[in-house]
C-alpha cells in the first residue's frame, strides 16, 4: 500500500513517515501543497494524508485539483483548527476523513486502515477462525477450543470488531464509537472493563491469549506467531 | 421623543402641563366674565325699564310723553351708553334720546322681557324691548332699551390678546423652569453616572453606596451594584480559569520534564526507556484531552456553538448511555433506570456528550449497591431530564459553582484523578446553553439530582 503525507512540519512529517512505515505502509513525504499535488497526479497512491496548512499550495487547492484531475484516490486531511466550516469544507471538496491535531497515532493508523479497506470490497464472511477461536458472525457464537462461549450482543460486536481488524492497534476511542455508538471522548474506563470481561471469556481459561493490550495505544486481537 | 434627553424631556412636559393649565383657567375666567357682564347689563336693562315705566305711567296720551321728555332725558341721560326709543302701535317715534339707532326689524315687536344683542360695523349692542301699557292710555307704548356694549368687546378683545401673548411667555418661563427643575431633581443620576464610569477592571469590587441616592433611584442601583456583583465574579473566575490552565498544563508538564530528564541522566534498561515513554503518553494525552475541552469552552464562551437542530429523543439517547454504562454500574452493583419519553431538537452528539457528562459524574459519586434513576418528563414548554443519585449530600455553596470549569467541590480531590480534569460539567452546562436550555443541581438528605431543561420543540417541527 502506497500512501503520500503532504506535511510542511518536519518533525510531525518524519514521525508520520517512520509511524506509517512501521506499520508496513510505503510512504512518500512531501513538504508542501506544490510537491504534493504534482506526486499526487504522476504516481498511484491508496491514500493522501494532507495537511490543510501548507506554503503554495495548501490542502484544500490540492485536493481540489486532484478531483478536477479525475482521481478519486481516498483522501485524510490533518488540520489544527477544529471549525465547523473546515470540517465542511473538506467534506465538500470530497475529503474522505480529517483529524484534528494534536491527535494520537494509533487514532491515524486506525483511520487510514479503514480508508484503505473502503475501497476493496471483499465479501463480508460468514465466520472468522484465529488461532482455535471461531466465529460465526450469522449465528453470532463464538466457539474457543471446542467450547461454546456465551457472549452478550456488545461483547460478540467487540470481538467481532477486533475480529475484523485483527492485527490492528484498535484505539479505545475507534471501540466506543463503533460498538456503542459513543462519538467523543468519555473520560471513564468503559472499555477497559468491557475488554476484561471480553478477556474473561475468551482468554482467562486458555493458555494461548488473543487479545492484548497496547499500553497507552488501545487493544488488539492476534495470534502469537511463535510461543 | 425617543432621543431627547430627560432634561429636556421634563422641561417640555413641564411647559406643556402649565400650557394646559392656562388655557383652561383663560377660558374658564372668559366665559365668567362674559357671563357677569351680560347679568349687569341685563340688571341696568330692567332697572331702567321700571323707571321708564313709572314716568309713563304718569302720563295720559301721546302728548304727556312729549311732555315728559326732560326726565326720560334725566332718567336715561344719566347712562352715556344708553340708548332709549318708544313708538306708539303705529309706528310713529315718540321719544328717541339720544340719537336713533338702527334697530333691526324682528326686534322692534318682541315684546318679552329676555335680552337680545347683535352687531353693526363695529359696533356692538344689546337691548330688551318691552310694552308699556297705563289704563288710561288706549294703546300700548313700545320702549326699547339699547344698551352699546362696544366697549366690553374691545375689554375682551384685549384680554384675549394679553391672554395669548401671556400664555407664550408663559410656556417659555415653565420651560426654562421645567428645565432648571430637572437639572436639579437629575443631579444624583448624574453623580451616579459619575462614579459608575469611574469604575473599571480593578475597581470591581467597588459599589455604589445606596444611601445617598433618592427612592426611585436605588432600584437602578441596587441593580447596577448586582451587576457589578456578576461581574466581578466572572472576572474572578476568568482570572482563576487562566491560573487553573496554568496549573493543569503545568503539572503534567512538569511530570514529563522531571521523569524524562531523570530517566535520561544515566544508562538505563530498555524497560525503563519503555515506561518513561508510556508514562509520557499517557501525560500527553490528558493534556491533549483537556486543550480540546478547553477549547470546547472557549468557543461556547465566545457563543461559536452551533448546535444541529434535528430530533433526539432523549430516552433512546439514555438507553444507548446505559448501554455503555452499565459496564461500570456492574462493577459496582449500581442500578440504571430510566422513565419517561421526550424528544427535543438538538445536536444528537452534543447531547449523547452532555449527559453522558452526568452519568459518569453519577456513577463517580454513587455508593456500591445503590441505584441512579434519571427520568424525562414534559411540562408545556420545557423537556425536562433529571438525573437523580444517592450520594453525599453537596453543601448549597458548591451547587451553583458546580459547573465552573476546574471546580471540584473538596480542592483536594483535585489531584486524585488524573482522568477527570474538571471540565464535565462545564462543558454539559456550556452544551445545555448553546441549546438554549438550563442546568442546575439540587442536593439534599442524601439524593443529588442534576436537571437539564431544553426549550420544547415547536409543534410546526414536529414532523422533523
Amino acid at each position: 500500500m502506497r500512501l503520500l503525507v503532504a506535511e510542511d512540519q518536519a518533525k510531525t512529517g518524519t514521525y508520520l513517515q517512520q509511524g506509517l512505515t512501521e506499520a508496513g505502509f510505503n510512504v512518500d513525504r512531501v513538504m508542501n501543497g506544490t510537491d504534493a499535488l504534482q506526486h499526487a497526479l504522476s504516481e498511484a497512491y491508496d491514500l493522501l494524508i494532507l495537511d490543510v496548512m501548507m506554503p503554495g499550495l495548501d490542502g484544500w487547492d490540492v485536493l481540489r485539483m486532484v478531483r478536477a484531475a479525475g482521481k478519486d484516490v481516498p483522501v485524510l486531511f490533518l488540520t489544527a483548527r477544529d471549525g465547523v466550516e473546515d470540517r465542511v469544507k473538506g467534506l465538500e471538496l470530497g475529503a474522505d476523513d480529517y483529524l484534528v491535531k494534536p491527535f494520537a497515532f494509533s487514532e491515524l493508523l486506525a483511520r487510514v486502515r479503514t480508508l484503505l479497506r473502503r475501497g476493496n470490497n471483499s465479501p463480508t464472511p460468514i465466520s472468522m477462525r484465529i488461532a482455535d477461536l471461531e466465529v460465526d458472525l450469522l449465528k453470532r457464537r463464538a466457539v474457543r477450543g471446542g467450547k461454546r462461549i456465551d457472549l452478550t450482543a456488545k461483547e460478540f460486536s467487540l470481538l467481532e470488531l477486533l475480529l475484523r481488524r485483527r492485527g490492528e492497534v484498535l484505539p479505545k476511542s475507534l471501540i466506543a464509537s463503533q460498538v456503542w455508538d459513543m462519538n467523543f471522548d468519555s473520560d471513564t474506563n468503559v472499555i477497559e472493563v468491557a475488554i476484561r470481561r471480553l478477556r474473561a471469556k475468551i482468554d482467562d481459561n486458555f493458555e494461548m491469549k488473543l487479545i492484548h493490550t497496547a499500553r497507552g495505544m488501545g487493544y488488539m486481537l492476534e495470534a502469537p506467531e511463535s510461543e | 421623543m425617543k432621543h431627547l434627553s430627560l432634561t429636556t424631556r421634563m422641561s417640555l412636559m413641564f411647559m406643556f402641563a402649565v400650557i394646559a393649565v392656562l388655557t383652561v383657567a383663560g377660558l374658564s375666567f372668559n366665559k365668567l366674565s362674559q357671563h357677569h357682564f351680560k347679568m349687569i347689563d341685563r340688571q341696568t336693562l330692567v332697572e331702567k325699564f321700571e323707571s321708564t315705566q313709572e314716568i309713563l305711567s304718569s302720563t295720559h296720551g301721546r302728548a304727556d310723553v312729549t311732555e315728559m321728555q326732560p326726565q326720560l332725558s334725566a332718567l336715561l341721560g344719566a347712562h352715556e351708553n344708553l340708548t332709549a326709543i318708544i313708538f306708539a302701535n303705529d309706528g310713529t317715534i315718540l321719544f328717541s334720546n339720544p340719537s336713533p339707532v338702527k334697530v333691526p326689524e324682528k326686534y322692534r315687536h318682541n315684546p318679552d322681557h329676555g335680552m337680545w344683542e347683535w352687531q353693526e360695523g363695529r359696533y356692538m349692542y344689546r337691548g330688551m324691548t318691552a310694552q308699556i301699557s297705563s289704563p288710561d292710555q288706549p294703546e300700548p307704548l313700545t320702549v326699547l332699551l339699547i344698551l352699546d356694549i362696544t366697549n366690553h368687546m374691545h375689554f375682551f378683545e384685549t384680554l384675549q390678546r394679553w391672554f395669548w401673548i401671556g400664555l407664550v411667555i408663559s410656556a417659555l418661563v415653565s420651560a426654562a423652569l421645567g428645565w432648571v427643575v430637572a437639572r436639579g431633581g437629575l443631579k444624583p443620576l448624574r453623580q451616579v453616572t459619575q462614579l459608575a464610569s469611574s469604575m473599571s477592571a480593578r475597581s470591581l469590587k467597588e459599589r455604589i453606596p445606596l444611601e445617598p441616592v433618592p427612592l426611585e433611584l436605588q432600584q437602578l442601583v441596587s441593580s447596577f451594584n448586582a451587576m457589578l456583583a456578576r461581574l466581578d465574579d466572572a472576572f474572578l473566575r476568568l482570572s482563576n480559569f487562566s491560573a487553573d490552565i496554568a496549573h493543569e498544563l503545568r503539572t503534567p508538564l512538569s511530570n514529563l520534564m522531571t521523569y524524562t530528564e531523570v530517566v535520561l541522566s544515566k544508562k538505563r534498561n530498555t524497560e525503563i526507556y519503555v515506561e518513561n515513554l508510556y508514562s509520557n503518553l499517557e501525560d500527553l494525552k490528558r493534556m491533549s484531552r483537556m486543550i480540546d475541552d478547553m477549547l470546547f469552552l472557549a468557543k461556547s464562551d465566545n457563543g461559536l456553538i452551533f448546535p444541529e437542530q434535528s430530533r433526539v429523543d432523549l430516552h433512546e439517547v439514555v438507553v444507548k448511555l446505559f448501554d455503555y454504562y452499565h459496564l461500570l454500574a456492574d462493577e459496582r452493583s449500581i442500578n440504571l433506570t430510566v422513565s419517561g419519553l421526550g424528544s427535543i431538537l438538538g445536536d444528537k452528539l452534543m447531547v449523547d456528550r452532555a449527559i453522558s457528562n452526568l452519568l459518569s459524574n453519577a456513577l463517580r459519586y454513587t455508593p456500591v449497591g445503590k441505584t441512579i434513576s434519571v427520568a424525562i418528563h414534559q411540562t408545556s414548554t420545557a423537556v425536562v431530564l433529571t438525573v437523580e443519585n444517592p450520594g453525599e449530600t453537596i453543601k448549597s455553596e458548591h451547587l451553583d459553582k458546580l459547573f465552573d470549569r476546574f471546580y471540584r467541590v473538596d480542592p483536594a480531590r483535585r489531584e486524585g484523578s488524573p482522568s477527570n480534569a474538571g471540565l464535565g460539567l462545564a462543558i454539559t452546562r456550556s452544551i445545555i446553553e448553546a441549546h438554549k436550555g438550563k442546568i442546575w443541581c439540587t442536593s439534599a438528605n442524601g439524593i443529588t439530582t442534576f436537571h437539564m431543561e431544553f426549550p420544547r420543540p415547536g409543534l410546526s417541527k414536529e414532523t422533523e
